[in-house]
């Protein structure tokens, strides 16, 4: 026995042993590469959740990043031949290790860029650092107003871009649509008062809905989680509402709009974002229960737009699944930053970042982008209704 | 205590520490200058931890409700008055017109932190073993409850962003030394000696007249004073605080961290905090995926954070007292050989 535990005590001390000098050599790799980074690659860094609860968010996007990047490096790369070689990190959902892994990616790999994260709370935390070193970072999927603006002094953050949409742009747009497209008077809201997210486009969208001259008839609030909507249905259905706005998780609108099936409410629902997952018709209580019912979205991938189509495609091809909206938006990430490089006729992170700030109507599978005074995406809102369980666009706004 | 020659080792390793630092944080680029930070931060954490787990034999798992504690108490204090009426409008008039240096909020961490531990600690502390355990786990959930639900103070699940970064190398490591010194004098006062005649066995020491409570409050408090600490140092390292940083894998990382340098002892804790800080860090690199001699190893994202539950096996089923046991480093001993 004695001796078993000392072989497995050499075992363990010599594997710790390893690890760390692994670690350390393959920095050493990682600056060797740099050592030909000038001649003929650039270095972008990809800071992604790759592990933890959101993992799936940050998977998708760097998966498309990589197979952008790849397309690029196929047709020759960028600035006349240089090939991008991407470096990609974990930061596992904590903001301490986005930005961590944003100091090392500038510091060790001097990354002319960065890309990432796809959560709000952990895209500032990493730009943070982006701003400290002035290199610009780019988040596809970060939506909350404050990643580029600073709440307090309402000034741009330098270095800090965005290409999705922030959340009040999906309310504006959702009651719009509501008031234009579906002829709606009088809306009930229904939101979950536990998220962020279901609130803010709760305000924005009552604001908007009234400006456009509509009617809020009925305001229920729930938490994330609730299982009986019933009675907040019930009130609604009493109120004589024409549109019922949804902005919650699927989980949440799954039961929501079956039990206001199963009381007869065969009124228009509109959601957001949140709704988009295949799992929304189950929760729902089946496909036909769906029907008649809208949300604001990133892209549809039913657009007939032939490079979206080719991307889903080829998306498919190399990993043998969906993609979905994080990775359309991770895919025009990359091709918006090639586009600033391209642009600003060098790797250097000062001129990409005034490349980006002026990029005007880029090609995007999602929409085409311009970015405004704030950093943010001026580009279609896809809105999505539900037919028979399938996504379909319904329209696109521009916004 | 230590002769003359001893203690003129000790301050000349004293000063040579302190050069080290001096050199890093002038020469080191902001990555190794992050990971130093955070090494001497969990270094703090993991010896506060060790006056409960390690030398009194009460095993808590409620380090993280303390340091989120402290944390968000500090923040509170150190943002700007005009960013603070802007991002938590609703805060009560008192704690709106707060504000303090850092030296100041990092006190009223440590304070309120302790003040906390104190209040939970005279119905918990009557507990033992895994029913302690597990009332300490308890108020771990309860902290992360209340912080993300009482939104007006604590911006709730989104958290507060925007700390001014006041933490550095010589804040770190100055509390980092002057804690290791309180712990090292602690161990050989009667109160060391009081809390280890607990650990050995609690009704011995009690027929011996230890008294219990007494002994068992003083470390699960003095702990938590420095947890607090910890958070705040760590709150203002990376400038955002949020519930979700203080969770359960966060109890967990410090106890492996303790296990493995060796429970009660100062030395382990503090081989423990480093070992356990860089090894997930070297790892990091492997993550990635590489190719070795033309044999491809494909990326595995999340393989540093298995080597905490791996290392704690292994320690476990081998070396289950730890990489240096009951041991400490003495300046006597090594003068010696």
């Amino acid at each position: 026995m004695g001796s078993v535990k000392k072989v497995a005590l050499k075992a363990l001390a010599l594997f710790m042993a390893a690890a760390l000098i692994a670690g350390c050599g393959q920095q050493k790799s990682g600056s060797d590469k740099q050592g030909v980074a000038g001649a003929n690659t650039i270095n972008i860094g990809v800071n992604y959740e790759l592990s933890g609860d959101v993992a799936t968010y940050g998977t998708n996007s760097k998966d498309a990043i990589l197979l952008a990047f790849e397309e690029i490096n196929q047709k020759g790369g960028v600035l006349g031949g240089k090939k991008i070689n991407a470096i990609v990190l974990d930061n596992g959902g904590k903001k301490e290790e986005a930005m961590s892994a944003a100091a090392k990616l500038i510091t060790e790999n001097k990354v002319v860029a960065l890309l990432g994260p796809a959560t709000s709370g952990a895209t500032m935390a990493a730009a943070t650092m982006a701003t400290k070193y002035k290199v610009p970072i780019i988040s596809p999927s970060a939506t909350s107003p404050d990643v580029t603006v600073d709440p307090q002094s309402k000034k741009v953050r330098d270095y800090v871009f965005r290409v999705c949409f922030i959340d009040p742009t999906q309310a504006i747009v959702g009651a719009e649509f509501a008031t234009k497209d579906l002829g709606a008077k009088k809306a009930a809201i229904i939101y979950s008062n536990s998220d962020e997210y279901s609130k803010g486009l709760y305000k924005v969208f009552k604001e908007e809905f009234v400006k456009d001259g509509g009617q809020v008839v009925a305001e229920e609030s729930f938490n994330s989680g609730d299982q009986d909507f019933r009675p907040a249905l019930t009130r609604v259905k009493d109120a004589g509402a024409d549109l019922i706005y949804v902005p919650a998780y699927y989980g949440d609108v799954g039961k929501i709009v079956n039990q206001a099936r199963e009381l007869g409410i065969k009124v228009p629902m509109l959601g957001a974002d949140g709704w988009d997952s295949p799992k929304l018709a189950e929760y729902a209580g089946g496909a036909a229960n769906l029907n008649n019912t809208y949300f604001t979205n990133h892209y549809a991938a039913s657009d007939p737009n032939p490079r979206l189509q080719a991307f889903v495609k080829a998306f498919k091809e190399k990993y043998n699944r969906e993609p979905d909206a994080f990775a359309a938006l991770g895919y025009d990430t990359a091709y918006l930053l090639v586009d600033a490089i391209e642009r600003a006729g060098s790797a250097d992170p000062e001129a990409i970042r005034n490349a980006l700030a002026s990029t005007k109507d880029f090609d995007g599978i999602t929409s085409k982008i311009t970015i405004d005074q704030n950093h943010n995406p001026v580009k279609d809102v896809a809105i999505i209704t539900m037919v028979d369980g399938k996504q379909t666009l319904k329209k696109k706004i521009t916004h | 205590m230590l002769n003359r020659r001893e203690k003129t080792c000790t301050l000349v390793a004293l000063a040579l520490v302190i050069g080290l630092l001096a050199l890093a944080n002038s020469f080191l680029n902001q990555y190794y200058l992050r990971l130093i930070n955070v090494m001497g931060i969990n270094i703090i954490l993991v010896v506060s931890l060790n006056f409960t787990n390690g030398l009194t034999g009460v095993f808590s798992l409620g380090h993280p409700g303390f340091m989120a504690v402290g944390a968000y108490t500090a923040a509170l204090l150190t943002i700007p008055l005009r960013q603070k009426a802007f991002i938590l409008p609703d805060l009560p008039a008192w704690l709106a017109q707060a504000h303090a240096s850092f030296p100041v909020a990092l006190l009223a961490a440590g304070t309120v932190a302790a003040i906390c531990a104190f209040l939970i600690g005279y119905p918990v502390l009557r507990l033992r073993g895994h029913y302690l355990a597990l009332a300490t786990l308890g108020f771990l959930v309860i902290v992360q409850v209340v912080v993300t639900n009482v939104s007006q103070i604590t911006r709730g699940a989104r958290g507060i962003n925007g700390l001014p970064p006041e933490t550095n190398i010589w804040w770190v490591y100055g509390i980092t030394i002057a804690l290791i010194y309180l712990s090292w004098r602690l161990v050989h006062s009667a109160y060391g000696r009081g809390m280890m005649a607990i650990r050995g066995d609690d009704l011995a020491a009690e027929a011996l007249g230890v008294n219990l409570v007494k002994h068992r409050m003083l470390a699960f408090t003095l702990g938590a004073f420095f947890a607090g600490v910890g958070g705040a140092l760590w709150g203002h390292l990376i400038t955002v605080v949020s519930p979700n940083a203080f969770s359960f894998a966060q109890a967990f990382i410090l106890v492996v961290m303790s296990v493995i340098g060796g429970m009660g002892s100062i030395t382990g804790s503090i081989i423990g905090a480093v070992v356990m800080t860089l090894i997930p860090e070297a790892l990091r690199g492997l993550e990635v995926g590489t190719t070795i001699a033309g044999f491809h190893i494909p990326p595995l994202y999340g393989l540093s954070q298995v080597i905490y539950s791996v290392a704690l096996i292994i320690v476990l089923a081998v070396r289950p007292q730890g990489i240096v046991g009951l041991r400490e480093f003495s300046m006597r001993r090594w003068l010696k050989n």
